[in-house]
């Protein structure tokens, strides 16, 4: 089966505590004022004192149909075999199509190098077997990484076990991150 | 005279210079070759980072984070001299392979463009922004030197010092005895003193340990491990929430903790002991205590019985406000799921001048349900059960003169001499009494923005004749020094060693030190030689001081910072005092021996709160899972993240108000009023304002974080737990209005 990489987030084990933002800006170098992932807050939710607050954390959901790759006029913006989204930096005239297309807004333009940026599921970490940078700190094991077709994957694991849902199924771009709600007591073992 | 420079001058942007980026990356030793006059300017670690970019040498180093004082293992991913990225170390137990956002962010840290980077010595008036680079022998030579006049003139006790909590911090007080000194400020009177104190005159341990991974039930009055980042026991917070174990929070606020909780009960400010003597009225009404427990181990509980008899949950329903039946209910949960239950003693639980009580009742009510060193219970903290480092030895140390000027131990006889009492130091400096201040030695503590009305810290300050402080930053107290001591950051320095359990750690430096700056271990060592008190520092160097402290081990300092840790072999956990409590009666005391002789109470009783006037509001202070104390508000990346502090409101009073999220809000206490945006949230109780603490810098060395969001510390008001010696922070009321 092909390779298909992407994210399982426990929004339950989130903190909301931005450790993987910071660490995400170390790794790759993020200009300040931009950022390749985020937290959001759902905000506090009800009245006082019956009130509720959840935590999501998300980046580029590396789509099975990326739009911000069907808009990009040079096949700067490409899907790998395996499923990650990237840009050729070198292709990228900086057109801001894809910021536009994008329905996450996962994508900024950077600043420095005028070219489009984004989450690269930290491909320089994969190639040297690691996780990405964002779930390797994240304190409460929130964010999960890996081949979502690999049963023994952790995510595929996650998955079998827990219902999850994906953000703007609507729009049809079939994100590949998959957020799970419920408690989880345990992360399964898994590659 | 060498030329003066502004902050505005010294720590300019537009003058980096390339030269000295290319300095930095080839690893310059002390940085001094690029440290000439015209080009010593700021670094910018962008360009650092360009500077080093087709480097394949990537090397690993093992060190400890101080972003804050938790010490988590790091290892640094250093490529050619550049720090690309720091990583949790797996084998360290406070933090076992992760980094909260803080520790992320060290690279900020000591890439930022406002470190020190040599020696100042300030060229105008106290406070005015103006200095001169000096030579680190001339800046010790006038440090020694003014700390030997004030000696000579005023007597040793004429001159403070203040650290805490850091690892060099050992070295410190030795330098403090050494040069005879009582007078010892740490930041403990406020933070957790009532805690402390109030465990130690119950176990005889001021801290003790809670195990998580066995816990059933637990209680948090005052401690926020979502946003109160203790690394280790967040990560095992969050798995004990997935388990499914019970949490209930009291806070006024709803807390990220209590988002995460089971149960948040909006308790009214200042009157958890009426819900936890209440829980005890419960548990001994209906005998769901530990008989056997009790009659071994404790004292006192007859009298407690008849102290609580009248705590019902009706009664403390009315000061608390958390319905009795929900009081109920948990007593008899907690106690079901005891001894694997705890009610946790918290950290920040002293805002309240009867937070001593608070802590004490929480105390006796483990005791209650025997939870002591049992699976899910309270872990009793064991010196024995940590390896022992090499020592030095040292001349005996003089007997200091005098008594202290923070009241302890005469004014408050709880207080251990080691915590102090620092907003009464403060107070004394600027009353002159009992005698007069005259200098003050501060290492990487900030005073100005910590103690409770800042004006009258500085005006404090404006009166000494002397003050130095060691800092990697220009803290806010800095700014108002008479000398700089630049520290090198912890990624380019050594510290004392750290052994937790039956490993030993170390902090060393990742690179070399980017500027012109010493270890506190060599500023405090360089300080004494000048000082005719070097017999007292006895190294050559940092690595000469490690190498003794790892004298009685089978392993050198070349191959412990190699490998980052050292495992003494065949250390064993030793139990046997675990039930010998360190208290006047050996027993647990349900009954304090200690309040008894000094004529109070003797077991924990309630005491009244005071309530904010018509149209004022509780003023609460509290953390951010983003920054530390008043430490990292110039981090660019913790900014990017957290950008400022704001006034959290309720939506009922933003309405009465006419105050929307964003809009500035003024806050007014008897002592002081700023201006902060408003966030209206559901999420807070009617009667209470919030606030993040340790923004509203006045230092203009902190070119990020000055004048963002506001102080609290320019609120609070000075009043003081007299058995704790903690800063009763939320006795502080405010009133709010549009800006």
């Amino acid at each position: 089966m092909t390779v298909r990489m992407g994210f399982v987030i426990i929004t339950s084990r989130c903190i909301d505590c931005d450790a993987c933002m910071v660490a995400c800006r170390a790794e790759n170098d993020v200009p300040i004022g931009k950022t390749r992932n985020w937290v959001k807050s759902s905000g506090v939710q009800g009245e006082f004192p019956k009130v509720k607050e959840v935590f999501q954390p998300g980046n580029c959901m590396h789509c099975d149909h990326p739009p911000c790759v069907s808009v990009c006029p040079t096949g700067a913006s490409q899907k790998r075999p395996d499923g990650i989204v990237i840009v050729e930096t070198s292709k990228c005239i900086g057109c801001k199509y894809c910021l536009t297309a994008c329905p996450y807004d996962a994508r900024f333009a950077n600043p420095e190098t005028g070219k489009a940026d984004k989450c690269t599921f930290c491909l320089q970490r994969l190639e040297q077997g690691l996780k990405p940078a964002c779930v390797q700190t994240c304190l409460g094991k929130s964010r999960q990484a890996g081949d979502l077709n690999d049963p023994e994957s952790v995510v595929a694991k996650l998955l079998a076990k827990y219902p999850s849902r994906q953000l703007l199924t609507y729009v049809g771009t079939g994100p590949n991150i998959y957020y799970i709600d419920d408690v989880v007591p345990e992360i399964p073992e898994g590659n | 005279m060498s030329k003066v420079y502004t902050w505005d001058q010294l720590f300019s942007r537009r003058q980096f210079i390339k030269g000295a980026a290319a300095g930095a990356a080839l690893g310059v030793s002390a940085g001094l070759g690029f440290l000439a006059p015209d080009n010593m300017f700021a670094v910018e670690h962008s360009a650092l980072k360009t500077a080093a970019n087709e480097s394949s040498e990537l090397q690993k180093v093992t060190t400890i984070c101080e972003q804050c004082v938790w010490r988590c293992g790091v290892i640094a991913k250093v490529d050619n001299g550049i720090v690309k990225k720091l990583e949790g170390n797996p084998d360290h137990p406070n933090n076992v392979g992760k980094l909260c956002p803080r520790g992320n962010a060290g690279i900020e840290t000591l890439y930022s463009p406002d470190r020190i980077k040599f020696p100042l010595i300030r060229a105008g008036a106290r406070g005015s922004g103006l200095w001169r680079r000096a030579s680190w022998d001339e800046a010790l030579t006038y440090t020694a030197d003014q700390m030997k006049k004030i000696k000579d003139k005023y007597g040793a006790k004429a001159m403070m010092f203040n650290s805490t909590d850091n690892l060099s911090q050992p070295f410190f007080e030795i330098l403090l005895k050494a040069y005879g000194s009582p007078n010892y400020g740490t930041q403990r009177s406020l933070c957790f003193n009532a805690m402390t104190t109030g465990f130690l005159y119950t176990y005889g341990v001021p801290q003790p340990g809670t195990d998580y991974k066995n816990c059933k039930y637990m209680i948090f009055a005052g401690r926020n491990l979502a946003e109160g980042i203790s690394n280790n026991e967040t990560q095992e917070m969050i798995e004990m929430i997935a388990r499914g174990t019970k949490v209930v929070v009291l806070d006024p606020r709803f807390s990220k903790t209590a988002s995460k909780a089971t149960e948040w009960l909006p308790i009214r400010p200042g009157t958890d002991s009426a819900f936890f003597l209440a829980i005890i009225n419960i548990i001994i009404k209906e005998k769901l205590f530990k008989k056997d427990f009790i009659t071994t181990y404790t004292q006192g509980f007859d009298d407690l019985v008849q102290e609580v008899k009248d705590y019902t949950p009706k009664w403390a329903e009315q000061k608390c406000e958390i319905p009795a039946a929900t009081i109920e209910r948990i007593a008899r949960e907690f106690a079901a799921a005891a001894p694997a239950a705890i009610a946790h003693p918290n950290w920040r639980t002293s805002n309240f001048k009867n937070s001593f009580q608070t802590e004490r009742a929480i105390a006796v009510l483990n005791a209650l349900i025997g939870n002591w060193a049992q699976p899910g219970g309270l872990i009793p903290d064991q010196e024995i059960n940590t390896a022992k480092l090499g020592v030095l030895s040292h001349p005996p140390f003089p007997q200091a003169q005098g008594i202290r000027l923070d009241g302890v131990p005469w004014q408050y006889p709880l207080v251990p001499l080691s915590y102090g009492v620092i907003q009464t130091m403060r107070d004394n400096i600027l009353s002159g009494k009992p005698y007069e201040a005259k200098g003050w030695l501060i290492s990487r503590q900030n005073p100005i923005l910590s103690i409770p009305e800042r004006q009258k810290t500085i005006n404090a300050f404006m009166k000494l004749d002397f003050v130095a402080v060691i800092d990697i930053q220009a803290s806010d107290t800095a700014y108002y020094a008479d000398v700089i001591l630049p520290e090198s950051s912890y990624l380019e320095r050594y510290d004392g060693l750290i052994p937790i359990g039956s490993k030993i750690f170390i902090r060393q430096p990742v690179i070399e030190p980017l500027y012109d700056t010493k270890s506190s271990l060599m500023i405090y060592k360089e300080l004494a030689d000048k000082l005719g008190l070097g017999d007292f520092l006895p190294y050559k160097d940092e690595r000469d001081l490690l190498a003794k402290q790892l004298k009685p081990f089978s392993i050198t300092l070349d191959e412990l910072e190699k490998a980052g840790h050292y495992v003494v072999p065949n250390f064993k956990k030793d139990h046997s005092k675990d039930f010998e409590f360190q208290t006047s009666s050996g027993k647990i005391e349900i009954s304090s021996s200690i309040m008894a002789q000094m004529g109070k109470k003797a077991v924990p009783a309630w005491d009244e709160p005071p309530r904010p006037p018509k149209d004022h509001y509780y003023l609460l202070t509290g953390k951010t899972a983003q920054h530390t104390q008043m430490f990292t508000q110039n981090n660019r990346w913790l900014l990017e993240v957290f950008s400022e502090n704001r006034a959290w409101l309720h939506t009922s009073v933003a309405a009465k108000l006419g105050i929307k999220t964003d809009d500035d809000v003024v806050l007014e206490s008897d002592v002081g009023k700023v201006t902060i945006k408003a966030k209206v949230t559901e999420g807070i109780r009617p009667d209470c304002i919030f606030m993040v603490g340790g923004f509203g810098h006045v230092s203009k060395g902190l070119k990020s974080a000055y004048k963002l969001g506001a102080s609290d510390s320019a609120l609070h008001k000075t009043i003081t737990d007299p058995l704790s010696g903690s800063s009763a922070l939320s006795e502080t009321f405010v009133t709010v209005s549009k800006a």
